[in-house]
C-alpha cells in the first residue's frame, strides 16, 4: 500500500534537487504567510507558490487538489463559528467578522500551498536528513526513519485485515464497524510490536550501530536557483509589508 | 482534531512550540536514558510510532455518521507512558502533515500540545486514579481514552480562541463558541474511541495474562 503524497514525492521532477532550496522556498513561503498581515501577502504567495508548484515542480493539479481540500471542514467549521455571534438576540453576524474571517481563510489558503509544495516534492526521509543536519538528535532521527519504513508495512497488514474483515460481513453495520476495528488494532498491536523485534534482532546481527548509512543522489546546491527564491522571497516580503 | 497550516499567527505558533518544547525535551531525555540501557527498544519505539501513524489513517465510525480517525492518545499513554508520548506524538504529527497533509508545520507545536502533551497525561492520570480506586479495566480504560480525547479537543478550542478572541465577548466567549460547535463531533468521536479502545484492551487481554500488564506487549519501552 502507498501514500499517494509519498509516492508522488519520490517520482517528483524536483526529487533530487538539495533539500535545502525546497525548504527555503517553502518554508520561508510558510513563515512569511503566517508573519504578513494576509493582504497582500498571503494573494502573492498563493500566485508564487501555486505556480512554481504546478508550473516548474510540475505536480498534476488533480493531485494537488484532492489533498488540498482535506482541510476544507476544518476550515469551514472555524470560519463559521467565528463569522457568527451567539448573543442575547440569538444568532447574529459578528461584527468584523468578515474580514478576520477572509483574511484567515486565504492565510490558510497560502499555509496550505506551501505545506503541499514541500511534501509533494520532497520524500520524508530527505527532510529527516535535513532536520538532523539542524540539531535532531540522532536517535530521534533513527526511530523517525525506522518508522517510516514501518509505516507501509503496517499500513499493508491493516488494509490485508480490513478486507478480510469486509468479506466476512465485517463493515456491515456500526456496531460490528466498530468491533471489527477493535479486534483490527488488538492484533496489529502485537504483530507490530512482535515485527520490530525480529528487525531488530536482524539489524543486530549485521552489526547495526543504530545510524542508517544511506547513499543519497542529490544535486549540488544551484546559486543560480537559490537566488531567484531569495528574490521572490524579499518581493513577496516587500509587497507584503509595504502596501498592507 | 488538527489545528491546519497557516491558521494561527506567527506569535502563538511560536508560543506554542515554545510551551511544548520542555516536554519534547524531556521526552527526548527520557528515551535516550531507555536506549542507552536496552538499544533493542529502538526498535519498539518506532513501531509504536508506526502504529499510531497507521491508526490516524484509518477510519472509525462514529455515533453521528461522520467517521473520523482513532487517535490513539489514551491508548499510547496507558501503554508507553505520557513522557515518551510526547516524542512520539511529534513525530507522528510530522509524518501526518508531510503525508497525509493533515494538520500543518507552523501548527505543530499547538497540536503537539494539545494530542500529545494535554491528551496523554489527563488519560495516564485517569487510568491510575481509575486503578487506584480499584474500577474495572473496562471502565477506567474508558475514561481514560473519552476523557483524554475530551481534554485534547478543549485544549484545542482554548488555542483557537486564544488566537482569535471574540471582538465582543472576549476569550471566553470565543473559547465556548469554539467549543460549543466542535463539541458536535467530538463528543460523539471521543465516545467512539473510548469504547474503540475498551475494544482493544478486552481483545488484548486474550494476548496478556494480566490487562495490567499490557505495557509489557510493548517490549522494553517503558
Amino acid at each position: 500500500m502507498t501514500l499517494s503524497i509519498d509516492q508522488y514525492a519520490q517520482l517528483s521532477r524536483w526529487r533530487e534537487r538539495p533539500v535545502l532550496e525546497k525548504a527555503l522556498l517553502a518554508i520561508g513561503m510558510l513563515l512569511l504567510a503566517i508573519s504578513l498581515p494576509p493582504l497582500p501577502g498571503a494573494p502573492c504567495i498563493i500566485v508564487c507558490v501555486l505556480g512554481v508548484t504546478l508550473l516548474d515542480a510540475r505536480v498534476p493539479l488533480r493531485l494537488w487538489l484532492r489533498h488540498a481540500v482535506i482541510p476544507a471542514g476544518f476550515l469551514l467549521t472555524a470560519g463559521l463559528t467565528m463569522l457568527f455571534d451567539i448573543g442575547r438576540h440569538g444568532l447574529s453576524l459578528a461584527p468584523a467578522g468578515l474580514s478576520t474571517v477572509g483574511g484567515l481563510l486565504l492565510r490558510s489558503c497560502a499555509g496550505i500551498c506551501c505545506l503541499l509544495l514541500l511534501a509533494l516534492t520532497t520524500p520524508v526521509t530527505d527532510i529527516l536528513a535535513g532536520l538532523r543536519r539542524i540539531g535532531l538528535p540522532r536517535e530521534i532521527a533513527e526511530i523517525s526513519l525506522l518508522m517510516y519504513r514501518l509505516v507501509f508495512l503496517l499500513l499493508d497488514t491493516a488494509s490485508a485485515m480490513h478486507i478480510a474483515q469486509a468479506a466476512r460481513l465485517g463493515q456491515r453495520n456500526r456496531k460490528q464497524q466498530l468491533r471489527s476495528l477493535g479486534l483490527l488494532l488488538a492484533n496489529l498491536f502485537p504483530r507490530t510490536m512482535d515485527r520490530a523485534g525480529r528487525m531488530e534482532n536482524g539489524l543486530a546481527a549485521r552489526g547495526w550501530n543504530g545510524e542508517f548509512m544511506v547513499l543519497r543522489r542529490t544535486q549540488p546546491l544551484s546559486p543560480l536557483r537559490l537566488t531567484w527564491t531569495s528574490l521572490l522571497l524579499g518581493s513577496v516580503l516587500l509587497v507584503g509589508s509595504l502596501f498592507s | 482534531m488538527h489545528i491546519m497550516e497557516g491558521y494561527l499567527p506567527a506569535k502563538h505558533c511560536l508560543a506554542w512550540y515554545t510551551v511544548s518544547a520542555p516536554f519534547f525535551a524531556a521526552g527526548v531525555w527520557r528515551i535516550r536514558k531507555i536506549l542507552a540501557e536496552r538499544p533493542q527498544a529502538r526498535m519498539n519505539l518506532a513501531a509504536a510510532g508506526a502504529f499510531a501513524f497507521v491508526l490516524s489513517a484509518l477510519k472509525m465510525p462514529s455515533v453521528t455518521g461522520s467517521c473520523s480517525h482513532p487517535t490513539g492518545t489514551g491508548f499510547g499513554a496507558v501503554v508507553f507512558g505520557p513522557a515518551v508520548m510526547a516524542v512520539l506524538g511529534a513525530m507522528v504529527l510530522l509524518f501526518q502533515a508531510l503525508l497525509l497533509a493533515h494538520g500543518g508545520l507552523t501548527t505543530l507545536g499547538a497540536n503537539l500540545f494539545s494530542m500529545a502533551i494535554v491528551g496523554p497525561w489527563v488519560s495516564y492520570g485517569l487510568w491510575k486514579l481509575c486503578q487506584r480506586l480499584g474500577w474495572s479495566v473496562a471502565v477506567s480504560m474508558f475514561l481514560a481514552a473519552a476523557l483524554g480525547d475530551l481534554a485534547t479537543y478543549v485544549t484545542t478550542s482554548i488555542q483557537l480562541a486564544l488566537a482569535y478572541p471574540d471582538p465582543v465577548g472576549g476569550f471566553m466567549t470565543a473559547a465556548i463558541k469554539f467549543g460549543g460547535i466542535f463539541a458536535l463531533t467530538q463528543v460523539p468521536l471521543a465516545i467512539a474511541e473510548g469504547m474503540l479502545t475498551v475494544v482493544v484492551m478486552d481483545a488484548l487481554a486474550g494476548k496478556v495474562a494480566d490487562i495490567r500488564k499490557v505495557s509489557m506487549l510493548a517490549g522494553e519501552t517503558r
